[in-house]
């Protein structure tokens, strides 16, 4: 039993943890691209709509390319990690993409024009600008994180919820709630809480140790 | 401003319009086992009923069997709709549901790949089939996933290892998926694995094309029967219980039974289910299925 909650927790945490760092390999270029337009205002707002995507939508499109029938079928990863880490990169792209893209926004305007009117050359502009956006990136990280550790739609749909493989913790939940075990399905989400709760206040102690 | 204050007094209005459209409405909270619901059978038998009586509302909330019943134990419902048997006597004993009638049975069937790697199309019984399963899990040939919900299919599942005398668990074929009945039939089909169904959501994802490659390969009119029963929940009273009864009353009624005899028979081809009346020996089989003995 403790042994499958930890392997349930221990899984829970690689699985959104390679998510968000997948997502942070194209969100993060793309926010920055997306700073140097003076009025990405209307990008801005799209990306913040899908922010709300709903998961079971992206666990079901993502299905339909994935089964066995499908586009993808040939890559056999249904079913696995693998479509949940990529179910979950999808999901958290918006919110990183645009939490990145105000932080990155502010610090160019404070000292990438700076950097500018003083004779840097593109790339030392976004050396400077990525490394003051550096603390806000981390918080885009952890609130994407946040977001794919808590998710249950993708998960269920193109993981399946398998005993020992792609068990997470909210799939977890939702299988002992419909057990009628409310007491087990309570103490994971409390786990699940704590674990959110933590990376709350680490975002907070980045956060604080600059504004 | 005024079109904020426009906003909000049409929304103060629609609200008031809807709640007031449902005074007078007698609303029955019911737990549902989800292959009655999925198959449309419950909204189909309370569409039915609510024509005489045109003040009710049935509230179906399907879940598996295990927390339909927990639900029911939580005071959460007044109507219960499940078949678990041995599940179901846990709870009559603790005095929690009431008024047991089994209003309609089919079968559970193994489904599994069209090829059939394990040969349990040329099984002579059930234990033979989940040995064949067992053992061409274990030579690699197999997979075979279970519910691991608790729910009645699942509850089923296990005792029919049991009968084998072998364990499946933490093998490596024995995939445990804790999803519905629904999503496991496409897990299966998908995985090229065998799992146990109950007939008539297999027949549904079949004719729904969400299945491909899965087919029947053993089914037994006997040994894999499955009863569902209806409960009165203890604690529900009023005109709430009185309804919930009298939903009960009318699916095990003469009428309610014909309907569920013809359910489904244009559209799939069979019956999905087998009203309770046509089958004396229900009673005696449940109360066999309770102590884990043969149906």
């Amino acid at each position: 039993m403790m042994d499958e909650l930890l392997g349930i927790i221990t899984r829970s945490i690689i699985i959104s943890g390679t998510a968000t760092l997948l997502a942070s390999t194209w969100s993060i270029p793309l926010a920055y691209r997306l700073s140097h337009k003076t009025r990405a205002g209307y990008i801005r707002s799209i990306l913040e709509a899908l922010v709300g995507v709903p998961t079971v939508l992206i666990g079901l499109l993502l299905y339909m390319i994935l089964c066995s029938q499908c586009p993808l079928g040939l890559l056999g990863i249904l079913y696995t990690p693998i479509a949940i880490v990529i179910g979950e990169a999808i999901l958290v792209t918006p919110l990183i993409t645009a939490v990145s893209l105000y932080e990155i926004s502010r610090v160019r305007a404070r000292y990438g024009e700076l950097a500018q009117s003083l004779g840097a050359s593109d790339r030392q502009v976004m050396e400077v600008v990525l490394k003051y956006s550096i603390p806000g990136i981390i918080g885009a990280l952890l609130m994407g994180f946040s977001r794919a550790i808590g998710e249950l739609g993708v998960a269920l749909i193109v993981g399946g919820n398998i005993k020992g493989y792609t068990r997470v913790m909210t799939t977890a939940i939702a299988l002992e709630v419909s057990r009628g075990e409310y007491e087990e399905a309570i103490l994971l989400g409390l786990l699940l809480l704590l674990i959110v709760a933590v990376i709350a206040v680490g975002l907070r102690m980045i956060r604080g140790g600059r504004d | 401003m005024y079109i904020i204050v426009a906003f909000i007094t049409a929304l103060v209005l629609v609200s008031v319009i809807y709640y007031t459209g449902n005074w007078g409405v007698v609303r029955v909270r019911a737990t549902t086992t989800t292959s009655l619901y999925a198959t449309g059978l419950l909204d189909y038998l309370s569409n039915k009923y609510m024509k005489q009586h045109p003040d009710t509302r049935i509230d179906f909330m399907p879940v598996g069997s295990g927390e339909a019943l927990r639900r029911a134990g939580d005071g959460e419902a007044c109507l219960v709709l499940v078949h678990a048997p041995s599940l179901e006597k846990e709870y009559i004993d603790r005095g929690v549901i009431y008024y047991h009638r089994i209003f309609a049975y089919n079968y559970f069937v193994i489904v599994g790949p069209g090829n059939d790697p394990a040969h349990v199309s040329n099984a002579t019984n059930i234990v033979d089939a989940m040995k064949k399963i067992y053992n061409a899990g274990e030579a690699g040939k197999a997979k075979f996933i279970s519910r691991g919900d608790n729910s009645g299919t699942n509850v089923r599942e296990l005792m029919l290892w049991k009968k084998t005398g072998l364990d499946p668990n933490d093998r490596k074929w024995y995939i445990v998926s804790g999803t519905g009945m629904g999503q496991t039939l496409v897990m299966a089909d998908q995985m090229n694995a065998y799992t146990l169904s109950d007939k008539a959501t297999y027949l549904k994802y079949l004719a729904s094309n969400r299945i491909h490659n899965l087919k029947i390969l053993y089914s037994n009119d006997t040994a894999l029967i499955n009863i569902y029963s209806a409960y009165l929940v203890k604690g529900c009273n009023g005109k709430e219980l009185e309804r919930a009864k009298g939903f009960i009353d009318f699916i095990t009624s003469s009428r309610g039974q014909e309907l569920i005899a013809s359910y489904g028979v244009e559209l799939y081809g069979e019956p999905l289910f087998y009203p309770a009346n046509n089958k004396t020996s229900l009673a005696d089989t449940w109360s066999k299925l309770v102590k884990g003995l043969d149906p």
